[in-house]
C-alpha cells in the first residue's frame, strides 16, 4: 500500500491563484465588451496588444531568469488588460507594448515576481507613460459608437476632445453613467463597472472596504469643495480605479481596518490632485501613492493576538 | 438562542457539509475485532509498564499494563484473550511504542467490576482516582490524562467545566452520535466532574449543525444541577479549547497559560461519557466511537475495541471503493497521516478518513500574492503571512516575537491559502520550544 | 594589494573598472543623476571632476607628510575647493553652455565623495605618481559611467546621441529617461547589468583559480 505522508489540512479550499485572477477577468468583462463597443475595433487592438505583451514579458522574464514559467496564473493577463483598459482608445499601439512589458519586468519581476512588486504594476506603467508620453496619453476621443438615447453625437473617425473630467457638463448624467463620453477604454462605462465590482463581491473575491471608502470619499470631498459629487465619480477613472486596482492584493493592506484607511487616502489624494494639481485625474498617483503607504499602515494596525491577558490564580 | 461564536476562522468543505453528510445519520455499530494491539503510550506522558506476558489469558477491561508517575494512566485489556506478544511497533510516533497484542477469543469474557453507584450519589473525592484507574484521557484528540486535568494545582481555582461537543472538525460524527444516541451518559459524565472538582457550573456546547444532538441533550440536561447548554455557530476552530472558552465565557486563555487560567476546565464529550462508566459501572475505558468515512464501501460510525487495527476498521466498513492514497485519523483539517493500514486505533481516535489517489495529491505552493484570506482566518489574530516568511527565512527569534507559539495549529491559514502554501508552523513550534529560544 | 610594486598601470585599470566609483563603489550618485540627462554634460562633469580629482590627489600626496592627522580632512577640503574653482572658472570661460547646463553641480563637486574618498583612501597614503594614476583612473571611471548612463539616458528621452538625432523624427521620446525617477531607474537598471556581469566574470576566475 502506498500512503501519502503529509501534514494537515488534507483538504483545502478550491480557491487558487488562478481562479482569483480568473474572478477578476471575467469581471473586467463587461466593461471591457462596453469599451470596445464604444470605441471601436481601435480599441480591441489596444487591448489584445497590452495583454499578449504582458503574458509574453512575463514568460520572457522567467525562461531567461530560469524560473519556473507561471504564466497560466493569468496574473499577467489581468495586468495587461487592466493596463490596457486605462489607456485613451487612439494611443499609437507600441504604447501598451512598452506599457505592458514595463509593467511585468520592471514592476514585477524585477522586484522578485508576483507578490513582491511594491505598487500595482499596470498603474505604475500608466504612471511612467502618463510622465514620458504625456501627449499621446491624454488624447481623448468621442465614442464610435453611442449607448441608448443621448443628444452626444457618435463620431466615425477619431475627433479629439477633453475628457469629461475637464468639461462635464457636456454630458447628461446618463451618458456619464452608461459611457457615452472621451475616457481611457475601460473607465468610461461606469455601470459595467459596477456590474463587475458586484461580481467580485459576490464572489467574495474583494470586500467592500476599499471601494465604498474610496468613491465616498471622493464624493464627500468633491461636495465639501464646492463641487457636485455625482460628477465627480462618475466622471473620470475614479470608479475603474477603486474597483479593479486599489483592490490589489499585493499593494494593498491586509486588515478591514487598514483597507479602510487606505480608501480613504486614495479618496483625499485623487481630489487633492484633481483640484491643486497640474493633472486633470489622480487616480493613479493617488493608488501609487498609498501603494507605497501600505507597509506602514500594516504596521500601524496590528491586532490584539488572542490570549494577551493575564492569568486567573 | 444566541448562536455563540469566536473572531476569525473559517468554514472548511462547506461544499460538502464538512465531509459529515456520509455518516451523521448512521447509528452507532459495534465491532468485534479479531485481534488487537494496545499501545502503551497513547496518552501523554510516561508510557505505561505492561504486567502480562506472551501466553497471558486476559479478560476484557483487566489491566495490561501499570500506570507511572503521578500523571500515568493504567491500560486495561479491550478484549479476552491470549497475549500472542509484548511487541514494539512503529506507530505515528517517532519512536516505536511497546504494544500489547491480544487474540480475541471471541467470549468477551469481563473482568469483575464494581461502581460507585449513581453520580449525584458517588462520594466526590473517591471520582478522580475511578477515573484515573479506568485509564481515561482525552478522547478528542490530545490524549491528556484526564485524572491530571482534573486535579488542580494548589491555588488554582475553576468555575466552570465546559463540555466540548463542537465538533468542528471535518468528516468526524463521533461525538454527534453519541449526544444523539447517548445523552444521559454525556450528562452523566459532566455531573460526576462537576461534583468532583466541586464546580457549579457545566455547559455543554454544541454547533448548530448537530441541531439534533443539541435538542436530546438539552432535554437530558434538564432538571440536572447547574447544567446548561450553549448552541454554537458552525465555524472552524470552533472546538479548539482557546475560542470554545471565548465563545462559551467570553474569556481569553492567557498566552502560554492552560485553560483553567481563565478559571475554566474544558472536557470532551466522549470523555464525560468514558468518566459516567467509570463512576457508574466501574468500567474502564476499552472501546471508542470512531467515524469511519471516506471512499469506503459503508461510512459508519464504529463502536471499536481499542487496539484494533486499520486494516481490520477497514474491512468492517466493507472495504474501500477505490484503491487509497492517503488516510488519516481524525478530521482533515488536522488529521495525522497513516503511513499504512497495520496502524492500530487508540484512545484518542475519533475519526478514520481513506481518500483516493485523486484527492491525496495536494497542489504545489505558488507565491504568496498578500490576499490576507490567512489574516483575516486565524482564529488567534496572528499574521500567518509574516510568520510564515520569517520561518522560511529561519528567523525564529522574529517569528516568536510575532507570537509563532500562540499558534493553536488549527491549520486554517494553509485551507483557505489560494497560493496552496504549506505553512511549516508545526515544525517552527516545535524548534523553537526545542531550543529555547 | 595595494603596495609598492602596484604597477600605475593597474591603479589606473583598477579605478575605470575593478573599483569604478560610480558601479561598483556606488559613490557620487547626486552628480551622476543630475549630470546625464545627457552624455555631453555627463562628459563635461567626468572631465571636470577628473581634473579636480588629479589635481588634488597630487597635491594632497605631496603635502600627505605635512597634515597634521587631526585636521586632514579640512585641509583636504581647501585642496579640492582650489581645483574646482579654478575648474569651475576655467568652464565658464571656454564652455559657457556647459557651464549653463551644469550650473550648481560644478560648485558641489567638492562635496562629491568620489574625490575626498580617493584623497582619505589613497593620496594621502601613495605616492605621489600612484596618486596620479588613480586619480586619473578614479576620474576615467566616473567618466565613463558618466557617458554609458547620459549615452542610454539621451537615446530614450531624446532620441539622440551626443546631440545627434539618431533614431529619426517618428521616434517619440521617453520624457522619463531624462527626469530625475527616470535617472534613478535607469541608473538602477545599469548598476545592476554591469554588477552582475562583473560577478560571473569574477565567479569564472575564481572557479579556474580552484581548478589549478
Amino acid at each position: 500500500m502506498n500512503l501519502r505522508l503529509s501534514a494537515g489540512p488534507h483538504f483545502v479550499a478550491r480557491e487558487s491563484t488562478q481562479t482569483l485572477m480568473l474572478d477578476v477577468i471575467i469581471a473586467l468583462i463587461p466593461t471591457t465588451a462596453a469599451g470596445v463597443y464604444l470605441f471601436g475595433i481601435r480599441a480591441a487592438w489596444v487591448l489584445a496588444i497590452s495583454v499578449i505583451s504582458a503574458v509574453l514579458a512575463e514568460f520572457i522574464w522567467q525562461k531567461l531568469a530560469k524560473k519556473p514559467v507561471r504564466v497560466s496564473d493569468l496574473s499577467a493577463v489581468v495586468t495587461g488588460l487592466i493596463l490596457g483598459l486605462n489607456m485613451p482608445p487612439e494611443v499609437p499601439l507600441w504604447l501598451p507594448a512598452i506599457g505592458s512589458f514595463l509593467a511585468i519586468m520592471l514592476v514585477k519581476q524585477l522586484f522578485g515576481g508576483l507578490g513582491q512588486n511594491f505598487m500595482n504594476p499596470a498603474l505604475l506603467a500608466r504612471g511612467v507613460m502618463l510622465v514620458s508620453w504625456p501627449a499621446l496619453m491624454s488624447v481623448y476621443t468621442l465614442p464610435v459608437r453611442v449607448l441608448g438615447n443621448t443628444s452626444v453625437e457618435a463620431s466615425a473617425d477619431a475627433v479629439s476632445a477633453a475628457t469629461a473630467l475637464i468639461r462635464p457638463s457636456a454630458y447628461s448624467t446618463y451618458d456619464l453613467l452608461i459611457g457615452n463620453i472621451p475616457g481611457a477604454i475601460g473607465e468610461v462605462c461606469k455601470l459595467a463597472i459596477i456590474i463587475g465590482f458586484l461580481y467580485l463581491l459576490f464572489v467574495g473575491t474583494i470586500s467592500w472596504h476599499i471601494p465604498v471608502c474610496f468613491v465616498g470619499t471622493v464624493a464627500l470631498l468633491s461636495w465639501i469643495l464646492g463641487s457636485d459629487p455625482l460628477i465627480a465619480i462618475l466622471s473620470g477613472g475614479v470608479l475603474f480605479g477603486a474597483v479593479f486596482m486599489a483592490t490589489d492584493y499585493v499593494t494593498n493592506p491586509m486588515l478591514n481596518i487598514g483597507h479602510i484607511i487606505f480608501g480613504i487616502g486614495c479618496g483625499v489624494i485623487v481630489v487633492v490632485i484633481r483640484k491643486f494639481g497640474s493633472y486633470p485625474e489622480g487616480v493613479t498617483f493617488a493608488i501609487l501613492i498609498m501603494n507605497i503607504l501600505t507597509p506602514l499602515i500594516d504596521r500601524w494596525t496590528h491586532r490584539r493576538v488572542y490570549g494577551m491577558v493575564k492569568k486567573h490564580a | 438562542m444566541a448562536r455563540l461564536s469566536f473572531k476569525g476562522g473559517i468554514h472548511p468543505l462547506k461544499e460538502i457539509h464538512e465531509g459529515k453528510h456520509a455518516t451523521k445519520d448512521k447509528g452507532i455499530r459495534a465491532y468485534m475485532p479479531e485481534e488487537v494491539c494496545i499501545p502503551l503510550d497513547q496518552h501523554l506522558g510516561a508510557p505505561s509498564t505492561p504486567v502480562v506476558k506472551k501466553g497471558d489469558m486476559v479478560l476484557v477491561g483487566q489491566v495490561i499494563a501499570e500506570a507511572v508517575g503521578p500523571k500515568g494512566i493504567p491500560v486495561h485489556a479491550s478484549v479476552s484473550g491470549e497475549v500472542t506478544g509484548v511487541v514494539q511497533k512503529q506507530l505515528l510516533h517517532d519512536k516505536p511504542s511497546t504494544c500489547v497484542c491480544i487474540k480475541n477469543d471471541g467470549a468477551d469474557t469481563w473482568v469483575e467490576h464494581a461502581g460507585l453507584g449513581s453520580v449525584e450519589t458517588a462520594p466526590a473525592d473517591q471520582i478522580i482516582p475511578a477515573v484515573r484507574s479506568a485509564g481515561i484521557c482525552g478522547m478528542g484528540g490530545a490524549c491528556f490524562p484526564t485524572h491530571a486535568k482534573m486535579t488542580l494545582p494548589e491555588g488554582q481555582t475553576v468555575d466552570t467545566i465546559i463540555l466540548n461537543g463542537s465538533e468542528c472538525e471535518t468528516f468526524i460524527t463521533a461525538d454527534h452520535r453519541l449526544m444523539l444516541e447517548q445523552p444521559e451518559q454525556v450528562v452523566d459524565g459532566l455531573r460526576a466532574a462537576m461534583r468532583a472538582m466541586k464546580v457549579a457550573k457545566g455547559i455543554i456546547a454544541i454547533e448548530e449543525n448537530k441541531r439534533n444532538a443539541y435538542e436530546a441533550i438539552t432535554k437530558a440536561a434538564s432538571a440536572r444541577e447547574g447544567v446548561s447548554v450553549a448552541l454554537l455557530k458552525t465555524k472552524y476552530p470552533q472546538g479548539g479549547e482557546k475560542q470554545l472558552i471565548h465563545a462559551v465565557t467570553g474569556r481569553e486563555v492567557p498566552s502560554g497559560g492552560l485553560p483553567m487560567h481563565a478559571r475554566v476546565v474544558v472536557l470532551n464529550v466522549a470523555t464525560a461519557a468514558a468518566i459516567a462508566d467509570a463512576v457508574t459501572q466501574g468500567k474502564p475505558l476499552i472501546e471508542r466511537i470512531t467515524t469511519v468515512t471516506g471512499c469506503v464501501k459503508e461510512p459508519s460510525n464504529l463502536l471499536l475495541r481499542v487496539g484494533t487495527p486499520v486494516s481490520e476498521v477497514i474491512a468492517a466498513c466493507g472495504g474501500t471503493t477505490e484503491e487509497p492514497g492517503k488516510m488519516f485519523f481524525g478530521g482533515s483539517m488536522t488529521g495525522v497521516a497513516l503511513p499504512d493500514d497495520t496502524v492500530n486505533v487508540t484512545k484518542a481516535n475519533n475519526c478514520l478518513v481513506v481518500v483516493n489517489k485523486k484527492d491525496a495529491v495536494l497542489k504545489d505552493a505558488t507565491p504568496c500574492i498578500r490576499c490576507g484570506r490567512c489574516v483575516a482566518a486565524c482564529p488567534i489574530m496572528l499574521n500567518p503571512m509574516r510568520l510564515n516568511e520569517l520561518c522560511e527565512a529561519g528567523n525564529l527569534e522574529e517569528a516568536k516575537k510575532n507570537n509563532m507559539m500562540d499558534c493553536i495549529l488549527c491549520g486554517s491559514c494553509g485551507y483557505v491559502c489560494p497560493a496552496k502554501i504549506k505553512f511549516p508552523f508545526k515544525e517552527a513550534k516545535d524548534k523553537i520550544a526545542a531550543r529555547r529560544i | 594589494m595595494r603596495n609598492e610594486k602596484t604597477t600605475m598601470r593597474g591603479v589606473f585599470i583598477n579605478g575605470v573598472l575593478n573599483e569604478n566609483p560610480v558601479f561598483r563603489l556606488v559613490l557620487g550618485v547626486c552628480p551622476t543623476l543630475a549630470s546625464t540627462t545627457n552624455a555631453i554634460n555627463g562628459l563635461g562633469m567626468g572631465a571636470a571632476a577628473t581634473f579636480v580629482l588629479l589635481g588634488s590627489n597630487i597635491v594632497i600626496s605631496m603635502l600627505r607628510n605635512f597634515i597634521p592627522d587631526k585636521v586632514r580632512i579640512p585641509a583636504f577640503i581647501v585642496v579640492i575647493s582650489t581645483f574646482v574653482t579654478i575648474v569651475q572658472m576655467l568652464i565658464q570661460a571656454f564652455v559657457p553652455s556647459l557651464y549653463e547646463a551644469l550650473g550648481l553641480f560644478i560648485p558641489l563637486i567638492v562635496v562629491n565623495c568620489i574625490i575626498l574618498a580617493r584623497a582619505e583612501a589613497f593620496a594621502s597614503k601613495n605616492s605621489v605618481l600612484h596618486s596620479a594614476a588613480d586619480g586619473l583612473g578614479m576620474g576615467a571611471g566616473f567618466t565613463l559611467a558618466l557617458i554609458i548612463i547620459g549615452v542610454v539616458r539621451e537615446i530614450l528621452g531624446n532620441g539622440s546621441v551626443i546631440g545627434i538625432d539618431v533614431l529619426g523624427a517618428s521616434f517619440q521620446p521617453m520624457l522619463l529617461a531624462i527626469m530625475a525617477p527616470g535617472g534613478f531607474i535607469i541608473f538602477g537598471l545599469i548598476l545592476g547589468i554591469v554588477n552582475s556581469i562583473v560577478n560571473k566574470i569574477g565567479k569564472r576566475s575564481a572557479g579556474k583559480g580552484a581548478e589549478a
